[in-house]
């Protein structure tokens, strides 16, 4: 029965800014257990989207549902279960990295020998153990997201909500958090990210849906997406409209 | 409890962190003492409150006091809110946490912004206990009047927050902080305009409706339920304020307050023309960078906020000096307001027009280090970029002393003009070789002023002296031949040396920066930048 209850379900989702929409009548289904990437150009409505479905922005208009629940009705019940890795501005600059494990791990009800206890392992999963004393404020955009990552890891959520979880973050870095997102997804949790980075959603991500402008433009499984000889960054310059953009140019 | 006890310890970790990590020792020793000074002011107070002798001036002092206790409560937090060192509860709206946990724990975070008056009510209240001529209801009053201060810091710190999210309000509202900051002082010195009102304010007889007043009431034992009624009165209407404030903060959307329509985000064809100005003047590549500069100073925030300080702060900063002359330094401001205040304003615009003017644009200065264009013409167009906005700013404080009909005059608007100039040619001189020798990251965002490194302090202490001096040595001239002449005569030799000194810390100045590039780069992309804000 709870399989058949979609990890996210959008009904014609909209937000206004001013007198233009940053997103505009989107609806999206993902179901339990996928790995679903989200894409769009920059200034689409990505961010927006996120943001609206982590009860961060309200909508102007249209619904919400995460695991069965309606947001913002049930936000609480729905925040309890959910990961996320924000936009970097959501930490907490003065504390440390390990500190800020910690607390969010008590925020979602660990007690504080287990958070502490936690906050440990995924400093030292993530690499940043060696330097306990640094603050967030000093920390590299990459190691901001790693840290954000293993936030939302502590209370072993059924979804992730993830915007551009890999940005700034090494190889080595990337291959650690894919490793982890893709152990979460076969143990059934549901992962919804924004990423500029197609190479890694083609190689992760089961569903994709493409988001131009504030309107979903295309959507479906990866194999459908990028059709029998295309890669996804084809597929996704084609969905835009944009294949021949560096052509208009005549003296470039 | 977890999720309280969580809140509080974040908090608390924050407050460790914010400040410089100089030691342990360091912050116990600075802790020490300013918690020290205060539980000083806590028993001296409850020296006085104790002693049934002092019961007269403890009426006339009690409600003005209290109201300078609700200043000091309320101002802090939006000081702490402003520097970050206050937790930002609405980063926890992603977690699962009720609203109405929020605003208690935001409630009780106003304690840490106020011990220092906590500290001193603990010693009023145990003073006036201890006092047989007064009736025991202080420590009521002190519950309830603490309760009152915590309950509305939340409410107008919530509220200000919110306006300073919005652009260009914030240069607004920052301007009007600082001038209400300011004008008690113009306000006392234009005795007869409003000091009656302030003084009421402050003063035993004021207004029995005010929380300050009762809370004194109650302590004094006067007009009991009356006084309770009326603070209990403001606690509630302050509570309702601040959870309304508060639940309107939690769901407010920056990016929607800050979007425009694409009607009013039309930009004018006049700024563009201003922004423009250069490029038709000059050749590029100068012309292209000063039109750049422009841009981006017009940008910024905290440059609005400076250049609007320089000719209103200033002048109701300086202005009392000249209704009220006091002193033998009184007639010469009354003589020389002008230059007093025109020199001011360029101090004011110092840190955003020379002391560092790479720290606002920082990425840019790591493109000029990569462009094709020597850093001489770099630096070049930073400065007469500098210099037309300072001679702007001077233009703007005439224009404001004309009309408040001020006295201006040829000999006042030539010497204010000629002293700026020589200040300003010594002022760039400097401002070329600290720019490159202390560069260091600014957010241009942030409209308060983050203080600069104590290095960079201590060499503008040594500075600044030098860059007045040959100011000082013209009006030195005018005292002794008793001539404005000797004093024209002098700042046009000032003038002078001042070209030479400038070509020679430019030349330095570029050589300084060719050499200490990698240091220089660093430098601007660690610290108070947009990032790390």
């Amino acid at each position: 029965m709870a399989a058949e209850i979609p990890a996210i379900e959008i009904r014609d989702l909209r937000k206004v800014y001013g007198d233009k929409a940053a997103v505009d009548g989107l609806t999206l289904t993902v179901p339990q257990g996928c790995f679903f990437g989200f894409l769009g150009p920059n200034g689409a409505g990505k961010t927006t989207t996120i943001k609206m479905l982590m009860g961060l922005a309200p909508p102007t208009s249209g619904t919400i549902e995460l695991l069965g629940l309606p947001m913002p009705g049930r936000s609480l019940d729905i925040k309890q279960q959910i990961g996320l890795v924000p936009d970097e501005s959501m930490l907490f600059d003065h504390l440390t990295g390990g500190e800020f494990i910690e607390f969010v791990g008590r925020i979602y009800g660990l007690d504080r020998s287990t958070a502490r206890a936690r906050a440990d392992e995924l400093l030292d999963l993530f690499e940043l153990g060696y330097m306990p004393k640094k603050l967030i404020a000093e920390y590299s955009k990459g190691m901001r997201k790693r840290v954000a990552m293993a936030a939302a890891l502590i209370h072993r959520p059924k979804l992730f909500l993830m915007d551009e979880p890999f940005e700034g973050v090494d190889a080595v870095g990337a291959r650690l958090m894919k490793d982890i997102l893709l152990d979460q997804v076969r143990h059934g949790a549901t992962i919804f990210l924004t990423s500029h980075v197609l190479e890694v959603v083609e190689r992760l991500c089961e569903r994709v849906g493409i988001i131009h402008e504030g309107k979903l433009i295309a959507e479906g499984p990866m194999s459908e997406m990028r059709g029998a000889a295309e890669t996804l960054e084809d597929a996704f310059v084609r969905a835009l409209g944009m294949e021949h953009a560096a052509d208009t140019l005549d003296w470039l | 409890m977890t999720q309280i006890g969580a809140i509080f310890w974040a908090q608390w970790r924050t407050l460790y962190h914010f400040y410089p990590r100089r030691g342990v020792a360091w912050s116990a020793v600075v802790g020490l003492i300013w918690y020290g000074l205060w539980t000083s002011v806590a028993i001296v107070m409850l020296r006085v409150f104790s002693n049934p002798t002092q019961i007269p001036v403890i009426r006339v002092a009690l409600p003005g006091g209290l109201l300078l206790m609700f200043l000091y409560w309320q101002v802090v937090p939006l000081l702490l809110a402003t520097t970050g060192s206050s937790l930002d509860l609405r980063k926890l709206r992603a977690y699962p946490i009720p609203d109405s946990q929020l605003f208690s724990i935001e409630v009780l975070l106003r304690v840490t912004a106020g011990i220092e008056m906590v500290l001193v009510l603990i010693g009023i209240t145990i003073g006036a206990l201890l006092n047989p001529a007064l009736a025991k209801w202080s420590l009521l009053a002190t519950a309830a009047y603490v309760t009152f201060n915590l309950i509305i810091a939340v409410g107008l710190r919530d509220t200000l927050a919110r306006l300073l999210a919005r652009k260009r309000i914030r240069e607004l509202v920052f301007f009007f902080l600082i001038l209400a900051a300011a004008l008690p002082q113009l306000l006392m010195a234009r005795r007869g305009l409003v000091s009656p009102q302030l003084q009421l304010l402050m003063a035993r007889d004021s207004w029995e409706g005010w929380p300050w007043t009762a809370s004194a009431n109650i302590i004094l034992g006067n007009r009991l339920l009356r006084s309770l009624s009326v603070l209990s009165a403001w606690t509630v209407g302050a509570l309702l304020f601040s959870r309304w404030q508060f639940s309107r903060t939690l769901a407010f959307d920056a990016d929607a307050a800050n979007a425009s329509s694409s009607e009013t985000s039309r930009r004018s064809w006049w700024i563009e023309w201003f922004y423009q100005l250069p490029s038709t003047l000059l050749k590029d590549p100068l012309g292209a960078l000063i039109e750049k500069e422009f841009r981006f100073l017009i940008r910024s925030p905290r440059f609005r906020l400076v250049f609007l300080m320089g000719f209103t702060f200033g002048l109701v900063l300086w202005l009392p000096m000249v209704f009220v002359p006091r002193g033998p330094l009184g007639e010469f401001f009354v003589q020389n307001y002008l230059t007093v205040v025109c020199v001011y304003s360029l101090m004011l615009m110092s840190d955003v027009c020379f002391w560092n003017a790479f720290g606002f644009d920082r990425s840019a200065a790591q493109f000029y280090f990569l462009a094709p264009v020597s850093f001489r013409r770099v630096m070049a167009g930073k400065n007469v970029t500098g210099l037309f906005f300072l001679l702007l700013e001077i233009a703007m404080v005439t224009a404001v002393c004309a009309i408040l009909h001020m006295p201006l005059g040829v000999r006042r608007l030539t010497e204010a003009y000629s002293v700026a100039a020589v200040v300003m040619i010594f002022l760039f001189s400097a401002g070329n070789l600290l720019s490159v020798r202390h560069a260091r990251a600014v957010n241009p965002a942030n409209s308060f002023r983050t203080s600069a490194a104590g290095r960079l302090q201590a060499t503008l202490f040594a500075i600044y002296p030098v860059v007045f001096a040959p100011v000082l040595l013209a009006y030195l001239a005018r005292y002794a031949f008793g001539s404005q002449t000797a004093l024209f005569v002098v700042l046009a030799i000032d003038a002078v040396a001042g070209v030479i000194v400038y070509r020679v810390s430019l030349d330095s100045a570029v050589q300084t920066a060719d050499r200490t590039r990698e240091t220089m780069i660093a430098a601007l992309s660690a610290g108070d930048g947009p990032i790390a804000d």
